[in-house]
């Protein structure tokens, strides 16, 4: 497969930039007053190259992109600055024109194909709209989609998530434009699925020699595709540089913090950064061996109907221990999580807490079990009543609980409760919607706290976050458990964060545990080539990462399920085991990728 | 999709059971001697005996019931007690003028309000926008019959051009009732447009705001096409279940406009049938009602399993 950070361009490169943006300032109004979004941003991009625009939440790095395709939100307007793509001047082009220039010049990959592509069409039809000359099936084709024809015939909502992502790029490219802006296209994408993605798209760069705008959070993405980068913080440009450069030796601070707050997979512990962008990677408490168990599943199935999501799992989760489920998206984690949390039942197996069985909805769970086994989730925004303070969220479990016997004392801890996740009580009154993305998912762990439980069961809590944001909530996780003695069930996709938080490590595929064991042990010598998948496809927030011990993504041999009723592990020692498997020598690794990505469609 | 509307169809033919039993015990089970009811508190015990007799009120609830619905179901819905003529009939009658009317305002108004519902929702917050949503919401705050009855004060005593009411009864040929349909579907319009508009403006601005519809714009498609192909499909999905509600509502008897007009419909007929206590009348029409609303809400779910491909493919082997 192509590499897709391209070696140094020729010295003598005499290809003008395609795309210039220079001195761009964009305003939005309100309240009577311009708030600026962007101000004095430039760059250029020329043909074959890929620029990156990197920054956290309100950077203001979507909208500059969207600039170039002449896009701007309701309510803003440029303040100052042109951009030019492809020799003409975007906002100055009359309607039709820039028309014109969508259709033909530059397009866009949006950031949740899912929301992306109209959901009435068929495929075909959406990209056949699209303009120019190419057959439909040629394009499915070029995006390495299985049986074009047939997927043509189809409706966005019968793809999954990485073929949607596929058809919207096949769409930007079908009238072949000279520009890509890609806006976070891999955002919400598995591991595995967001790699072969980001291959597909610098192989395409290289094929039609296109000039492309990457939009990333991910540094790791970044380091993997991007030939320059550009980092934007609160609008402006605080950085701009070639990727290697800017990697190996970022100059501004707020760069180097930003680098050092992205987890890394090996990283023994929890990173702690500094002002100037300094690491101390703090290690894991051991957990004591005679830790009582808190949590303990035994060949639990779940299932959805008639489909079975989780197939016979067991695990235990001790006091003070981080245990993380790790999988792609459909292995069964989140369900697992909901199940222990009360949300649906098991169909099979027996899920136990030393006060009680969790094999009950939590609605008839005694409440003392209910209060002790307790769920953060993934998105605070959305879990949080939008009309009701954050004070009051957290009251009301006190309440409901009996922590707490009066109104007065109920405020009271609820306001000591926003202290422990280190917060200013004074916060209390607030509703959710004058917080912050990280102050808001505290404000969902101190609801979760305020029933004094034993089990805390984390479902992707950061992955809705930025990245420094998001060291900061491990952190104060990583804190909560050791000061309360707190059993975590830690689910995520990222296994950089899974390496910095948890002691063991669950790994899931369709349900099925293929490999369990100590953090150290699974990251240093994954045994099941599914682990070694997913370790490869993680990308670095570095762009000359070396193959890990998994090897590139290439490199995993195709495998077999060997598991039998009376067989099915393979023991390493110190609890690390792995599924048994057979090589499988005629599945070449792209087929597999495909299947698997077909079933997920399925599923 | 074959289950889906399976599901739907039997969903419907329940439905249909459990309303014609709610109609069966609101006339005929309740409390009160029916006959009594009928003949007034001055009929002598022998009329009332009589009446019972011809009735068959003497018989269980359910037997009458069997009876009834045997008959309905083969069109047969008994004799009128004041015209002596079959209830099927007559019925038909009415509501055949009934679904003329209803079909001259859904040709005009919802065509018209889905048209200016989108129109308002694509110019929000600008001038269409207000002129349509204020007009439309004034439609829908004056009580119909003060409609009616500006309109006939307008266009058939200050401007003679349509007929005030009609002069013909039920028999009356659709050449003989034409020229007076207009003005009570114009006033029909214009109590029903508003729901419509507003929530055919409410879903276009919803998908308006979508990121397909903004992808489709970047792909450098003319506004027409992102409109037409891209945004209305979706924005009209909710917009169906209120619009067969509505068609409901028209055929399903409006009794308020067709006596303003003397319109022989269904409405009238209820109406009438209600002050002369004709029991079968009254059973038969309420049951025709509960018939057109079920018959509408089905169409509106087959319309929306047209729209939405979710609904379409669900169950198709991947």
């Amino acid at each position: 497969m192509t590499s897709t950070v391209p070696a140094a361009p020729p010295a003598d490169r005499a290809t003008a930039p395609v795309v210039a943006v220079r001195a761009l300032s964009v305003a939005y109004r309100a309240g009577g007053r311009d708030i600026p979004v962007a101000h004095e941003v430039s760059f250029e991009v020329a043909p074959g190259r890929t620029l990156a625009l990197v920054g956290e939440s309100g950077s203001g790095k979507s909208t500059v992109a969207a600039t170039l395709l002449g896009h701007l939100r309701h309510g803003s307007r440029i303040t100052g600055g042109s951009v030019t793509v492809a020799g003409s001047d975007v906002f100055a082009l009359t309607a039709r024109q820039l028309r014109r220039l969508r259709g033909s010049t530059v397009a866009l990959v949006a950031q949740n194909a899912g929301h992306a592509l109209t959901p009435t069409m068929r495929i075909g039809r959406q990209i056949a709209e699209a303009g120019g000359d190419v057959p439909v099936t040629e394009l499915l084709d070029q995006v390495r989609l299985p049986r074009p024809a047939e997927l043509a015939r189809r409706y966005p909502h019968e793809l999954s998530g990485g073929q949607q992502q596929r058809v919207a790029i096949a769409m930007a490219i079908a009238a072949r434009p000279k520009v890509l802006v890609l806006d976070e296209p891999t955002t919400g994408l598995d591991v595995v699925t967001q790699r072969s993605v980001l291959d597909l798209v610098g192989a395409l760069r290289d094929e039609l020699g296109l000039a492309a705008v990457l939009v990333s959070h991910d540094l790791g993405v970044v380091a993997h595709t991007a030939d320059e980068v550009t980092v934007l913080r609160a609008g402006r440009v605080v950085e701009s540089a070639p990727t290697r450069r800017l990697f190996a030796a970022p100059r501004d601070p707020y760069t180097r913090r930003l680098l050092a707050s992205v987890p890394r997979l090996d990283d023994t512990g929890l990173a702690r950064v500094g002002e100037d962008g300094e690491r101390e990677v703090r290690p894991r408490s051991a957990v004591p061996a005679d830790a009582p168990v808190a949590v303990t599943a035994r060949d639990v199935t779940i299932d959805y109907g008639t489909t079975r999501a989780v197939h016979g799992v067991s695990f235990d989760v001790r006091r003070g221990e981080v245990l993380a489920l790790v999988g792609e998206s459909g292995s069964g984690k989140s369900t697992l999580a909901w199940t222990l949390a009360g949300l649906r039942t098991p169909s099979g197996g027996t899920l136990t807490h030393p006060a009680g069985d969790l094999a009950r909805p939590a609605r008839s769970r005694p409440r003392a079990l209910r209060s002790r086994v307790q769920l953060v989730f993934q998105n605070a925004d959305t879990s949080l009543n939008p009309r009701r303070s954050v004070g009051d969220a957290i009251r009301h479990p006190l309440r409901l609980f009996g922590t707490a016997a009066t109104r007065a004392e109920a405020a009271d801890r609820a306001r000591i409760l926003i202290g422990d996740v280190r917060l200013d009580p004074a916060l209390a009154d607030r509703l959710p919607a004058q917080l912050s993305g990280g102050q808001r998912q505290r404000i969902g762990i101190a609801r979760a706290l305020a029933g004094r439980p034993d089990v805390l069961i984390a479902d992707e809590i950061t992955t809705a976050l930025d990245v420094s944001v998001q060291a900061d909530v491990l952190r104060l996780l990583d804190d909560l458990r050791r000061e309360r003695d707190l059993a975590c069930l830690f689910i995520s996709h990222d296994l950089a964060v899974v390496r910095g938080i948890a002691d063991r490590v669950v790994v899931l595929r369709h349900g099925v545990v293929v490999e369990e064991g100590p953090t150290e042990a699974v990251f240093a010598a994954p045994g099941h080539p599914y682990t070694r998948q997913l370790m490869a496809a993680a990308l670095e927030p570095d762009p000359d990462a070396r193959p890990r011990a998994g090897g590139t993504p290439d490199s995993v041999p195709g495998w077999r399920d060997a598991a039998t009723p009376d067989d099915v592990w393979t023991d390493h020692g110190d609890g690390h085991r792995v599924r048994r498997w057979h090589p499988e020598t005629e599945a070449p690794h792209e087929t597999a990728a495909a299947t698997a990505e077909e079933t997920e469609g399925a599923a | 999709m074959l289950a889906f509307l399976a599901r739907r169809v039997s969903a419907a033919v329940g439905t249909l059971f459990l309303s014609s039993v709610l109609v069966f015990l609101a006339v005929q089970a309740l409390p009160g001697d029916v006959a009594g009811q009928i003949l007034g508190k001055d009929a002598t015990p022998d009329a009332v005996a009589a009446l019972r007799g011809r009735l068959g009120l003497d018989r269980p609830a359910w037997e009458r019931y069997a009876d009834w619905m045997g008959g309905a179901l083969h069109g047969d819905f008994g004799t009128s007690l004041v015209s002596q003529r079959p209830v099927g009939g007559e019925v038909a009658a009415h509501l055949a003028n009934s679904a003329l009317i209803a079909g001259v305002t859904v040709l005009f108004a919802v065509t018209g309000s889905i048209v200016l519902g989108v129109i308002a929702g694509l110019y929000r917050d600008r001038w269409p926008d207000h002129l349509i949503s204020t007009v439309s919401l004034v439609g829908m705050s004056v009580p119909e019959f003060v409609v009616a009855t500006v309109l006939v004060l307008c266009f058939s005593i200050a401007l003679p051009w349509f007929p005030a009411v009609v002069l013909y009864g039920p028999d009356a040929s659709v050449g003989q009732l034409l020229p007076a349909v207009w003005l009570p579907a114009l006033a029909l319009a214009v109590v029903m447009a508003a729901y419509i508009v507003r929530m055919a403006r409410t879903s276009v601005i919803d998908v308006m705001a979508g990121e397909y519809v903004t992808t489709a714009r970047l792909k450098g498609l003319s506004s027409w096409r992102v409109v037409t192909r891209h945004a209305l499909p979706s924005a009209l999905l909710p917009t169906l279940h209120v619009i067969a509600l509505n068609v409901a509502w028209l055929v399903g008897g409006v009794a308020v406009v067709e006596n303003v007009f003397n319109y022989p419909g269904i409405g009238k007929l209820m109406l009438s049938s209600v002050q002369n206590r004709d029991l079968p009348v009254i059973q038969a029409v309420a049951l025709v009602s509960a018939v057109v609303y079920t018959v509408c809400n089905l169409a509106a779910d087959l319309g929306a399993m047209a729209l939405n491909p979710k609904l379409r493919t669900r169950g198709r082997t991947r």
